[in-house]
């Protein structure tokens, strides 16, 4: 037991406790104290669980508990939440019965859902929209969801045959989202198609984890989670103080706000790469891992990588650049301070250090769990 | 010998950096803005040892007091997982430390110059911040020995670059320049990022020294690794068809001009084809386009240069002229000659991009030399003037890029449509039009 939990991904979880947590810093904890609690111990429960049933059990009560706080402002959201629980259930009920390529299916399409894969964004899109704070906190469910499927339904035969077709399927979604980044014509329009072309990286990782690539896998969606968080948390702090921000409004916004544009212009490179943070490595490690499977999907995400960066530097510069308007709100609070502080940091630790993270998580992830399912015919159920 | 040059080559990529994060950690974290004696003071001694550091490198690698040292310097793996890794090395050879050399003697000239130029300008403290992380870029570039990390160096100069294109971001039109050479920027990044992964995967390494394998490739896959060379190196050099971006990014401050689109920016296009040597020599195809493009890019610069009206797009096309020169050269063969020529080519241009300012000045001092009609205009008035007439509008380079890239905004558009009208019809919450 004790060599179980020194060796169980504790790296992981950090990174989802902090992007639990860094919203409600940052809002001023305005949501229940209890719900945010009952989040981390979903989170801990689905990555430390020793058998499949149990840690998509855990996810799917997480969803629920995201579903609940996101109904007020988004039904889209919660019933797309309450959806991907329900997948989540139906997986562990197909690993508990040994249904591998259903397990499989189900399992990724929770991930698409909760990934916001186009043509499956309309609930993460409504997230985004009206219930930035759940989005936000929900990445950090789905890097638990990521890592669970990694963990347990992503070695068999049956996941290796149907990794082409995810790959491809998580390429184009991912260049649709870019193209998406390119016309939208606000900041949150913005943020809508930046989550939605992750989604698509997160999706291909997914697929191409199945030849021993969990690493790759695991790294793009903590990179993913922890940009599109910063970015998320920064577009709020925008727009609580500025109102929605219309990319023809003339922005001129960053000698009033400098540590907000900075802030945002540094989580939008991360996001799209930028050396020195973790997303440029996991590109790297995503591209070679997406060599094996797919040539031409690698290329299609090379050019999604470079859309999207483009679309990020019009995206600041129409909000924050151009003639200076006066704006009497302040720049970050200490509390969003600490947070944009934290999120750096995370980022840049695992940019320059990546191993801190991917090489303990990637050992665990290579090992099969003692619980272990035979089931004749279709491999280990880890 | 050995461990002093390893140290003080990880001084010169690190130095750079560490005062830009200084000053930047200054403006993000302090109350009071910081001053420009702070931010110049900073940021010059991080370039200051980074040169004392390549001085160090460049007596190890001439042997005068030990061994001379030179290869590939080992400094572990960025990442290692199974039999993937992104190493971290670095190279010390003739190629690379001539141009890490230059470019941070160039660097630190043009940060004492900036000092006097940029004084009480609103971004001064940010533009030596980016300043830092530009040294950086370019000892990366200069001195990795992967193309991981040449990649890392790249990128940096890139995003270091489009940033200092949109130094005044009060105005329009440096912001949109800004864009435009970051999209050709990010083109050319696709390429070599392309060109890094197909590399890795055909020859089991991204080291430069693997590419010494490149002749055991088939015809076809050597050349689609060279091609892929050569558009990175068009995007970033500015090469025909690509050349549309370098005159707009004369929007920025005269010193970042000149540093960049001088002399050491406009050339890191070529600095990757001399480094990649091996792949390019073994692929006929590519030598051939890539001395096409070389002379074509040099005769629309001479011809644009002589109609151009400012003094920094002049100088610009001059150089972009010269730097066509040295791709022809590079894809003939003729490495050493390249060399030479770039770094020549990079003193000069810098030390005129400096001095643009005062032409305006030097020229009603010294008076305007009338020109009679060109050679082009005596032989063939008809051509000279058709000629004339393309160069004054630059071939309308831009416009034809944008006409290339109208289908993929068009598919956009209506992607976002569909997007919108499924998001309507599954949504509960209203979406907007």
């Amino acid at each position: 037991m004790i060599t179980g939990l020194l060796s169980a991904p504790w790296e992981t979880f950090v990174v989802c406790l902090l992007l639990l947590v860094a919203p409600a810093v940052a809002t001023g904890w305005r949501r229940s104290v209890r719900t945010l609690a009952a989040l981390v111990i979903a989170a801990a429960v689905a990555l430390f669980a020793p058998a499949g049933p149990l840690a998509y059990g855990a996810v799917a009560i997480g969803a629920l508990l995201h579903a609940f706080g996101a109904w007020p402002s988004s039904r889209t959201g919660a019933v797309w939440l309450t959806a991907s629980a329900v997948l989540a259930v139906a997986t562990g009920a197909a690993l508990d019965a040994g249904r591998l390529t259903e397990a499989f299916v189900l399992s990724t399409l929770a991930i698409a859902l909760r990934a916001g894969v186009l043509p499956l964004n309309a609930g993460v899109s409504s997230l985004c929209e009206r219930a930035p704070i759940v989005q936000i906190q929900q990445l950090a469910s789905t890097i638990v969801l990521v890592f669970v499927h990694l963990r347990f339904v992503d070695h068999h035969p049956e996941a290796v045959a149907l990794a082409p077709l995810v790959v491809r399927i998580g390429a184009v979604a991912a260049l649709g989202g870019a193209l998406l980044s390119i016309v939208q014509r606000d900041l949150r329009g913005f943020y809508r198609a930046t989550t939605s072309m992750h989604g698509g990286l997160v999706l291909a990782a997914v697929g191409a984890a199945s030849h021993d690539n969990f690493a790759a896998a695991l790294l793009v969606v903590v990179s993913a989670g922890l940009a599109l968080g910063g970015l998320g948390i920064m577009t709020s702090s925008l727009e609580e103080r500025v109102g929605a921000v219309r990319f023809d409004d003339g922005g001129g916004r960053v000698g009033a706000l400098p540590r907000l544009a900075v802030a945002y212009a540094f989580f939008g490179a991360a996001g799209v790469a930028m050396p020195g943070t973790s997303g440029f490595v996991a590109d790297d490690l995503l591209l070679h891992a997406l060599w094996m499977e797919s040539p031409v999907s690698t290329v299609l995400v090379i050019v999604s990588s470079a859309t999207l960066a483009v679309s990020t530097l019009v995206a600041y510069s129409r909000a924050f650049l151009g003639r200076p308007v006066p704006v009497l709100a302040p720049d970050l609070s200490a509390r969003e301070r600490v947070v944009t502080a934290a999120l750096f940091g995370f980022l840049l630790v695992l940019g320059l250090a990546p191993g801190l993270l991917i090489g303990p998580a990637d050992a665990f992830l290579t090992v099969v769990p003692e619980v272990a399912i035979a089931v004749p015919g279709a491999g280990a159920v880890r | 010998m050995v461990e002093a040059v390893r140290l003080a080559l990880v001084l010169a990529v690190v130095a750079p950096v560490v005062a830009g994060v200084i000053v930047g950690l200054r403006v993000l974290l302090a109350d009071r803005h910081p001053s420009e004696a702070m931010a110049y003071r900073t940021t010059m001694a991080g370039l200051t040892a980074s040169m004392l550091a390549l001085g160090v490198v460049l007596l190890g690698f001439s042997g005068l007091v030990a061994a001379p040292v030179d290869g590939e310097m080992e400094f572990g793996s960025w990442l290692r997982i199974h039999d993937f890794e992104i190493p971290l090395v670095l190279l010390v050879d003739r190629i690379s430390l001539t141009i890490a050399l230059f470019a941070a003697v160039l660097t630190l000239l043009v940060g004492r110059f900036s000092r006097t130029y940029l004084h009480r300008e609103p971004g001064f403290v940010r533009f030596f911040g980016l300043l830092a992380f530009f040294a950086t870029g370019t000892q990366l570039v200069a001195l990795a020995g992967a193309l991981e990390l040449f990649f890392a160096g790249w990128e940096i100069v890139g995003i270091s670059s489009a940033l200092f294109i949109g130094y005044f971001h009060e105005r329009a039109e440096p912001i949109r320049s800004s864009i435009r050479a970051f999209a050709t920027y990010r083109l050319a990044d696709a390429g070599l990022l392309v060109a890094t992964v197909t590399t890795f995967e055909l020859l089991g390494s991204a080291r430069f020294s693997a590419l010494d394998r490149a002749a055991q490739l088939p015809a076809g896959e050597a050349t689609l690794i060279a091609l892929l060379f050569l558009l990175s190196a068009m995007g970033k050099s500015a090469q025909l068809p690509f050349s549309g971006w370098l005159p707009r990014a004369m929007e920025g401050p005269t010193p970042s001009s000149a540093l960049f689109y001088g002399a050491v920016s406009i050339h890191a296009g070529l600095f990757l084809l001399l480094r990649v040597w091996p792949v390019l020599e073994v692929s006929v195809p590519a030598r051939v386009i890539g001395v096409v493009v070389g002379l074509a890019t040099a005769a629309y610069a001479a011809s644009v240069v002589r109609v151009h009206t400012d003094a920094k797009g002049a100088l610009a096309h001059a150089t972009l002229a010269q730097v066509g020169l040295i791709l022809a050269e590079i894809f003939l063969g003729l490495i050493t000659l390249a060399l030479v020529h770039l770094v020549c080519h990079a003193l000069l241009r810098l030390g005129q991009f400096l001095k643009a300012p005062n032409m305006v000045h030097d020229s009603h001092r010294l008076g305007h030399e009338a020109h009679g009609p060109s050679w082009l205009a005596r032989v063939s008035p008809r051509l000279a003037a058709r000629v004339y007439a393309g160069a004054l509008h630059r071939l309308r380079l831009d416009d034809r890029i944008d006409a290339a890239f109208a289908p993929v905004l068009a598919l956009a558009r209506l992607l976002d449509r569909t997007d919108r009208r499924i998001r309507r019809a599954v949504s509960m919450d209203g979406v907007a039009p």
